[in-house]
């Protein structure tokens, strides 16, 4: 038994948990923006069964910047949190921090997306709010390894 | 000897991730292409079996006319003939993309069908910040109108859709369309002032919300309401001949001899 070894792949091991179940959910956040990019571009509505109002959601004026849909930077957003996830699930732990620099961002404007559909279109997309779930859920995947982290460090202390 | 142990271990490893990252960058592009394609394409199949296309025609609660909704517009703008059994009943905003994009094939449809259908354009200005031009516009279409111009400035409306809907002068763009269809400009400026236009599209409106129109454009065939994914000329076609064969199955309903007093086609029959 070599103790350099176990040291170094017993963090790895518990630590390769929570990223990779974050890149899964950026997975679904992924296929989430893809799907309503596709919408967008098509002008097919999108099915609007739990809620109403879809259809004023994405023809508001929130839903692109500069003509791009905002679902599409969606799309890229969730598919670098996806990227950054995976390195950091492979060991590269600098990545995390990028990681959680990311996802704070990306639920903040989420927070405001659900603001916007609340309170200035009064209606709400359910892929929208699909997107919305899985950003909060990065963040507090990532919040939840900040506190695991600590306990460690405290443990091995 | 720990050091070859680690690097042996970390080597497979390090091209893994970028394996798995490019795995699913090619996956979403291949995804996205593929999903917009079958999309494209699946107004003109017929019954496509698509998880999302099945969700997407699924009628929705809201998808009959109530018999009680008020009557809108009164007359309505209507093309065909008054006695036509079938009834297209269209609401549009004139800032929806998806209506300018539906304004061709409804008039295909129309021209297709002639006399044989009852076409009804309902006003449905929906009130959100991005269409901020669309009560206006609806109203100058119907201020048109009062001078039996309303399709003409429909059809201007829509197809210069882009033109307008992002430009600030968008009432002197208006105003030369009012010019091109050939109508009494002043008239039709003091008219978009006045309320004879605005009731009308207020009327609509009205009819809409009552019936529960969410999303524009939102066509009704015999009181049915009919998916967007559908809006394509051959779906409209078979749902068309589909209720022109319930009705001349019937004695009482020739569609080649309807007569003028039929009222068959009324806007407010629920199916």
């Amino acid at each position: 038994m070599d103790p350099e070894v176990l040291e170094e792949e017993g963090p790895q091991r518990r630590s390769a948990l929570i990223p990779s179940v974050a890149a899964i959910v950026a997975i679904v956040g992924l296929a989430d923006s893809i799907y309503l990019t596709v919408h967008h571009f098509t002008s097919e509505p999108v099915p609007c069964s739990l809620v109403e109002g879809c259809e004023m959601v994405l023809n508001s004026q929130w839903a692109e910047i500069a003509g791009i849909p905002l679902a599409a930077f969606g799309a890229a957003a969730y598919f670098t949190a996806f990227s950054l996830a995976v390195l950091t699930a492979f060991g590269d732990s600098r990545m995390w921090k990028l990681f959680g620099a990311q996802v704070t961002l990306m639920a903040g404007f989420s927070l405001w997306l659900v603001y916007v559909q609340a309170f200035l279109i009064k209606a709400f997309c359910q892929f929208c709010l699909l997107s919305a779930v899985t950003s909060m859920l990065l963040f507090v995947l990532f919040v939840i390894s900040v506190f695991v982290g600590r306990s460690k460090s405290r443990t091995s202390a | 000897m720990p050091k070859e142990i680690k690097s042996k271990k970390a080597e497979p490893k390090s091209n893994m991730p970028l394996l798995i990252i490019g795995a699913v960058l090619i996956g979403a592009i291949i995804g996205g292409i593929w999903y917009f394609s079958s999309q494209r394409s699946a107004p003109a199949t017929a019954n496509t079996n698509t998880s999302t296309a099945n969700t997407a025609t699924t009628p929705r609660p809201t998808n009959t006319i109530s018999p009680n909704a008020p009557a809108g517009a009164t007359p309505p703008n209507m093309t065909g003939s008054q006695a036509a059994t079938v009834t297209l009943e269209e609401f549009a905003d004139f800032q929806c993309g998806s209506c300018a994009a539906a304004n061709p094939i409804l008039s295909e449809v129309k021209s297709l069908y002639g006399s044989r259908i009852k076409f009804i354009f309902r006003n449905y200005p929906l009130s959100i910040p991005a269409h901020d031009k669309a009560y206006e516009a609806a109203v100058a279409a119907e201020a048109a109108g009062l001078q039996g111009k309303f399709w003409d400035m429909q059809n201007l409306l829509f197809v210069n859709q882009q033109g307008w809907t992002a430009a600030p002068s968008y009432k002197q763009m208006w105003k030369g369309y009012a010019e091109r269809i050939g109508i009494d400009v002043a008239k039709w400026e003091a008219d978009m002032m006045g309320i004879a236009a605005k009731g009308r599209v207020d009327a609509d409106l009205a009819r809409g919300k009552a019936i529960g129109v969410n999303s524009t454009p939102s066509l009704y065939i015999n009181g049915m309401l009919v998916p967007f994914s559908e809006m394509a000329v051959p779906k409209l076609k078979a749902i068309i001949d589909a209720e022109l064969a319930k009705t001349s199955a019937s004695p009482a309903a020739n569609t080649a001899a309807a007569p003028a007093g039929n009222t068959a086609g009324n806007t407010n029959a629920a199916k």
